[in-house]
């Protein structure tokens, strides 16, 4: 027997990648939807609280002594855990299926690395906007402070770098415990979070025996947030690196 | 002819257990071919090697002449939905609909809407409230409306009703002749299937017992009915598939027979019958019809 050749030509690199973007945007309740809802009731909350100081103090100027207790509210922090959630949903979602339709493993993994850089691009411009909402009306006419909490910095590019590497980061440890949940199931997170636990206590423990916490503590103050942010992406390149090496030996089950 | 699929050696082990025992198999090109077999005989994990969902132990696959695996040449050619096949969770149906034509490049939308209304699919369902049956008619309708040159369909019709299996086989037939591709079919609901089938590939405990065209597998084997003792006479020392007897009346599968056999097993007052291709892969598998049936 000869052999059969292939007829039609493949799509291109560009055409294939954006074909798993929209994949992962097909069914926008559990990608976006969920988690601006997410978002929307944490602010609710945040305002709710501050209506409380306002009317229990009876007193809306009373408000600037505790607004330096908002600027360091760590509200807005459950939005970057929640793209981790993300990330592992979409793609133990996808995997199985887009493996059906003769997608191939590493087409499957740039694609939905192009989707959360995306993602991280969309959430730093949504958080730019409400943060310049946020200053100019004085936090939200109550002092709250919530898209320009400390950890951000005070200066507005500064903050949408800090921010959108804080997205990059959870997306890609999403990724990478979306590859342990996809090769591995539940066992293998369990797993993976019992290692992560015992590497970071075990970092902790050789800082403290080597005495070392002020240097660490120095280290923090002298990078400051936007360094930290920085830095970072050193990490999120590795998380990205290990989700591929984990994904190109998964096999889809039923 | 012209082979499509490729395999030399192809082995796959999970530890102890081996899936596939090296398989040499090829697929020829614009046919219909049957991967026939009992649960668990590893016809979904050979499947899933040809497709590169799956790496091989050993041995080698080609597909459309090249390795499959992570080979976007070939596998944006391939399609491959399993019985037990994952959606995203949050799906409907209509979101399946919507993302398959973009990796299917034969995708057929009007096709697919008229598969759509005749399989009597709710759209708006989400996959996880569909039923046995409707999950199956998903499959299906992707399968067929893909047109992917080198389509697989993986127990096809559980829980399908028969109006709907025969819609199956129906559209099938009907879109195969208009846009002949390679298929791959694989079942335990032998007989249903049997007429479609050009090429049968019978797979037991992971080694390859069959691979032969439908046509000469059909008159390779004959049921030779009658009193014991002139169907044993007969019978004399030929291959014996399967024997079966109620009182002094025995009735046995042999091999298949040429026109001068036939007319002396009629002389000798024996009546033949012809061997479904069901009956024969129950014979070669060594299963009792009874307990096939029962696991299908």
């Amino acid at each position: 027997m000869t052999t059969a050749t292939l007829t039609p030509s493949t799509p291109r690199l560009s055409r294939r990648l954006g074909d798993i973007v929209r994949l992962h945007l097909a069914n926008p309740m559990t990608v976006i939807v969920v988690p601006l809802l997410v978002l929307t009731a944490m602010f609710a909350v945040m305002i709710a609280i501050a209506l409380m100081i306002v009317i229990g103090t009876g007193d809306s100027s009373a408000a600037a002594s505790f607004s330096k207790g908002f600027q360091y509210s760590g509200t807005s922090f459950y939005i970057f855990v929640y793209m981790m959630v993300v990330a592992v949903q979409a793609m133990n979602a996808t995997f199985a299926y887009a493996l059906g339709l003769g997608v191939t493993r590493r087409d499957y993994y740039l694609g939905s690395a192009v989707t959360w850089v995306l993602f991280s691009v969309a959430w730093s411009i949504l958080f730019l906007v409400l943060g310049a909402i946020e200053q100019a009306t004085r936090g939200w006419g109550m002092n709250v402070r919530m898209f320009t909490a400390i950890y951000y910095g005070e200066e507005p590019v500064g903050r949408a770098v800090i921010v959108f590497c804080a997205f990059l980061f959870f997306f890609f440890a999403g990724t990478a415990a979306a590859a342990v949940f996809v090769r591995w199931k539940a066992l293998g997170v369990t797993v993976m979070l019992v290692g992560l636990a015992f590497v970071l206590v075990g970092l902790g423990f050789i800082v403290t025996l080597t005495a070392n916490w002020p240097a660490v503590g120095a280290w923090f103050v002298a990078s400051g947030p936007l360094g930290v942010a920085l830095w970072s992406l050193v990490l999120t390149a590795l998380l990205a690196v290990a989700g591929w090496a984990l994904l190109r030996r998964a096999t889809p089950r039923g | 002819m012209t082979a499509v699929v490729r395999t030399r050696g192809l082995s796959r082990h999970y530890g102890d257990v081996t899936a596939v025992d090296d398989v040499s198999i090829e697929f020829e090109q614009n046919r219909i071919h049957g991967l026939l077999g009992r649960n668990g005989a590893g016809k979904t994990t050979l499947m899933s090697l040809l497709t590169g969902q799956e790496f091989a132990s050993a041995g080698t696959i080609e597909v459309f002449g090249q390795s499959p695996v992570e080979n976007a040449d070939v596998l944006s050619h391939v399609s491959f939905i399993r019985e037990s096949q994952r959606y995203p969770e949050d799906f409907q149906v209509r979101h399946v609909l919507a993302t398959a034509p973009r990796f299917l490049p034969h995708w057929d939308q009007e096709f697919a809407d008229r598969l759509v209304e005749e399989f009597r699919l709710p759209v708006k369902r989400r996959i996880k409230k569909l039923s046995r049956g409707q999950l199956s008619a998903v499959g299906v309708i992707v399968g067929l409306a893909g047109r992917a040159p080198l389509t697989f369909f993986d127990e096809p019709y559980l829980g399908l009703d028969a109006v709907a299996r025969q819609l199956f086989y129906d559209r099938l037939l009907e879109d195969y002749s208009e846009h002949p591709r390679t298929i791959v079919l694989s079942t335990h609901l032998i007989d249903e299937v049997a007429n479609l089938l050009e090429h049968v590939v019978v797979i037991d405990d992971g080694r390859i017992i069959v691979d032969e065209d439908a046509e000469t597998l059909r008159g390779s084997a004959t049921t030779v009915v009658g009193p014991r003792t002139a169907v044993d006479a007969f019978v004399g020392t030929r291959e014996v598939l399967g024997r079966e007897g109620i009182g002094g009346l025995a009735s046995v599968t042999v091999a298949g027979l040429d026109a001068d056999e036939r007319r002396d097993a009629a002389a000798a007052g024996l009546e033949l019958a012809p061997v479904s291709l069901q009956q024969l892969v129950v014979r070669l598998t060594g299963t009792s019809e009874k307990e096939f049936e029962k696991s299908a």
